[in-house]
């Protein structure tokens, strides 16, 4: 069994061992905001492309597929994560525009693919990144925290306030995320 | 961590074309057997017991949207707990909870409906919404959770390798439902138990064990349709007061819900969606001839839609006045079951002018390049978001735009029409703002109350009296447009952006479902 260091001194096993630069905090916030996209990105695409079992698909396999690549390839690149993060954003913001301009345009779903498996990057890369800095069981467990908080909070506050919510939320959380990411870069790279 | 990868030392004694193809089977064998195929296998397991985890769970808590959120919570709070778990776990443990596991989860259908029948015996009902959601995290999600960082942060491989490798399984198991999925329980669990067994097979557990109880399995999986059936007909005469010697004529999950036939001794057939009611009962029947018969009958229309396909009686009962009905509905296993088991009702081996087509509602209306006389639905009440955007304004707006002149769109109100009822009042305040006619109609045989819409009805409120007196309705209440108008009051249509309706709902059919 694995004895767990104090987490504000030294994080993972052997060689691997850092200092933590990153907030206790800044999993779950992570899992929040991915919480808030996967709802925002379902709920947008099953209101205006259709509410198939074929939609779920695309939104459950893109966003695995984009994260399989971004946590196996893209997390060894020196691009910031914060880049990734703001990609990831721009994705999803091209994908509920698109929706808006062209409402059950399902001409369009190879792009609705490709822009969810965008947005799936970003997921890939902070586990990618994020291991070196806390042990995996922490951060998988904090990460899967907040992203029930993102499940629950995105649905609830949708029926209460509406589609603007799906737009505000992850905006302010990815902020806040931004906020507490210190470079995030891959400096080993 | 040794797994029985360390113990496999093949003796690579034979011709070269043998050696390569023992050296191919070693490095497969190796590869499955690795830290790595077993987050791989855990992965796709996952995926497939959600697969049936949630909709059995949904189907007993009465599959409402609060319902899907509490039994996702349930689901991913057991991955957390796997996670936490983690640093505490032997790794000399992992296998009998893995034995343990493969018992709980093929037998979680039967044992879940049990328990709830049970609760509602004793009529504690509303505990079952307390148990489940805390035994699911439990005994569902943790197990698989586990391993990765478990292994990972034993220096036993890399989170990015390993991470990747889950995801990968995940993808499998998704692909893997997309393919067996429709082959019911029995499918699903049999690659469920490959999965796992490799997974014990890799965590060091002998043939000698893996194969009887490969056996238990493979004897259990046949007996389970048997038990599946009983265990299911046992819950809803428990929940539903259904006669005793109800019989279970098909149960099994789609994409979208669990789909259950039953029939009661003296022949009547029931469907239910998710565990909620969707056609057997009187006022069920009833609603199909106030939705679909008198208002077909009063305008014969050449050219008909119904939303929604449930027993297809209600497009029966369109047919027999109508030139062309289309059945648009997004579940294929419920046309399926409602072609095999309600023949009697929707009679499309006799009926030559009727067509099904599998969408969702709002895409094939939005894309629909026809024009209808006449659209009806007969869809589930706004238990859930998706259903609740068919009660929408926004949908009512594309309903409108494709009906002809003196075209006529009739709306269930899902609940009794009255100056107190959100529901009722939401929906035809969504009816008044697409259309210039709103009559609605509230039959004592049904209990609730319907809508005809349209911008120049066809028939008038004394057509609709005598012709509701002729199908056999005695008592009825019938508002005109004006009356609508002042019940609707201040009400807001629903919209996508506001659908807290579905809150209400949700919370109000669990609430009265655990009064009773």
């Amino acid at each position: 069994m694995l004895n767990a260091p104090p987490l504000d001194t030294a994080i993972s096993e052997g060689p691997k061992i850092v200092p933590k630069p990153y907030h206790p905090f800044y999993p779950t916030l992570v899992g929040l905001l991915l919480g808030l996209l996967q709802t925002g990105l379902f709920f947008q695409l099953t209101f205006t492309l259709s509410s198939t079992f074929g939609t779920f698909l695309l939104v459950t396999l893109c966003w695995l597929a984009g994260s399989a690549l971004g946590v196996l390839y893209l997390a060894k690149m020196t691009t910031g994560t914060r880049v990734f993060l703001g990609v990831a954003l721009l994705a999803y913001a091209a994908c509920g525009g698109l929706l808006a301009l062209f409402p059950f345009g399902t001409v369009l779903w190879p792009l609705y693919a490709a822009l969810i498996l965008i947005t799936g990057f970003y997921p890939g890369v902070f586990f990618g990144r994020m291991s070196r800095y806390f042990p995996a069981r922490v951060l998988f467990a904090r990460e899967n925290n907040g992203f029930i908080g993102g499940l629950v909070l995105g649905t609830i506050s949708f029926m209460l306030a509406g589609r603007i919510v799906l737009w505000v939320l992850p905006l302010v959380v990815a902020i806040v995320v931004m906020w507490l990411d210190r470079g995030g870069q891959n400096k080993n790279a | 961590m040794t797994t029985s990868s360390d113990a496999m030392q093949e003796n690579l004694i034979g011709t070269p074309n043998k050696v390569s193809r023992k050296i191919l089977l070693t490095n497969v064998q190796r590869a499955l057997l690795s830290p790595a195929g077993i987050v791989f296998f855990g992965g796709m397991n996952l995926i497939l017991v959600q697969w049936v985890l949630v909709r059995e769970m949904t189907a007993l808590l009465l599959g409402t949207e609060l319902v899907v959120l509490l039994v996702s919570v349930a689901y991913f709070a057991g991955l957390s707990l796997g996670y936490m778990l983690a640093g505490r776990v032997k790794h000399e443990w992992l296998a009998p909870l893995g034995v343990i596991t493969l018992v709980i989860h093929l037998t979680l259908p039967i044992w879940f409906r049990l328990l709830v029948a049970w609760l509602d015996s004793v009529h504690a009902y509303a505990v079952a919404f307390l148990i489940l959601p805390l035994l699911t995290p439990v005994i569902i999600s943790a197990f698989y959770s586990i391993f990765l960082p478990l292994f990972a942060d034993n220096g036993e491989g890399q989170v990015a390798g390993l991470y990747g490798t889950e995801l990968l399984g995940s993808g499998a198991g998704i692909l893997l439902l997309v393919g067996f999925g429709s082959a019911g329980l029995g499918a699903v669990f049999t690659v469920y138990s490959i999965g796992l067994m490799v997974i014990l097979l890799a965590l060091g557990v002998r043939l000698k064990v893996i194969i009887p109880l490969a056996f238990v399995t493979w004897l259990w999986l046949l007996v389970l349709p048997g038990v599946n059936n009983w265990s299911n007909a046992l819950w809803y005469q428990t929940l539903y007061g259904l006669p005793a010697g109800t019989t279970t004529l098909f149960t099994g999950y789609s994409p979208y819900q669990k789909v259950d036939v039953l029939q009661s001794p003296s022949g009547a057939r029931y469907l239910y969606l998710d565990g909620l009611n969707h056609f057997g009962t009187y006022d069920g029947q009833r609603l199909n001839v106030v939705s679909g018969q008198i208002p077909a009958s009063l305008m014969k229309p050449q050219n008909a839609l119904v939303f929604g396909a449930g027993s297809m009686q209600m497009a029966a009962m369109i047919a027999d006045h109508a030139g062309q009905v289309r059945t648009v509905e997004i579940d294929p296993l419920v046309v399926d079951v409602s072609t095999r088991f309600f023949l009697d009702y929707n009679r499309l081996n006799k009926l030559t002018n009727r067509s099904i087509t599998i969408d969702d509602a709002k895409h094939f209306i939005a894309n629909s390049a026809e024009q209808y006389d006449f659209v009806a639905t007969d869809l589930p009440a706004a238990y859930s978001i998706q259903t609740a955007t068919l009660y929408s304004s926004p949908f009512f707006a594309e309903i409108a735009h494709h009906l002809n002149l003196g075209g006529v769109f009739v709306a269930n109100l899902t609940s009794e029409f009255t100056p107190d009822d959100e529901v009722s009042r939401r929906i035809a305040a969504g009816l008044l703002a697409n259309f210039k006619n709103v009559m609605v109609v509230t039959p004592e045989s049904v209990g609730w109350s319907f809508a005809y819409a349209g911008d120049h009805l066809p028939f008038d409120r004394a057509a609709v009296e005598n012709a509701l007196r002729e199908s056999g309705e005695k008592t009825f209440i019938i508002y005109d447009t004006s009356a609508v108008r002042a019940i609707v009051a201040d009400a807001q249509p629903i919209t996508l952006d506001s659908m807290d309706i579905v809150l209400h709902v949700s919370w109000d059919w669990v609430k009265d479902r655990i009064e009773k």
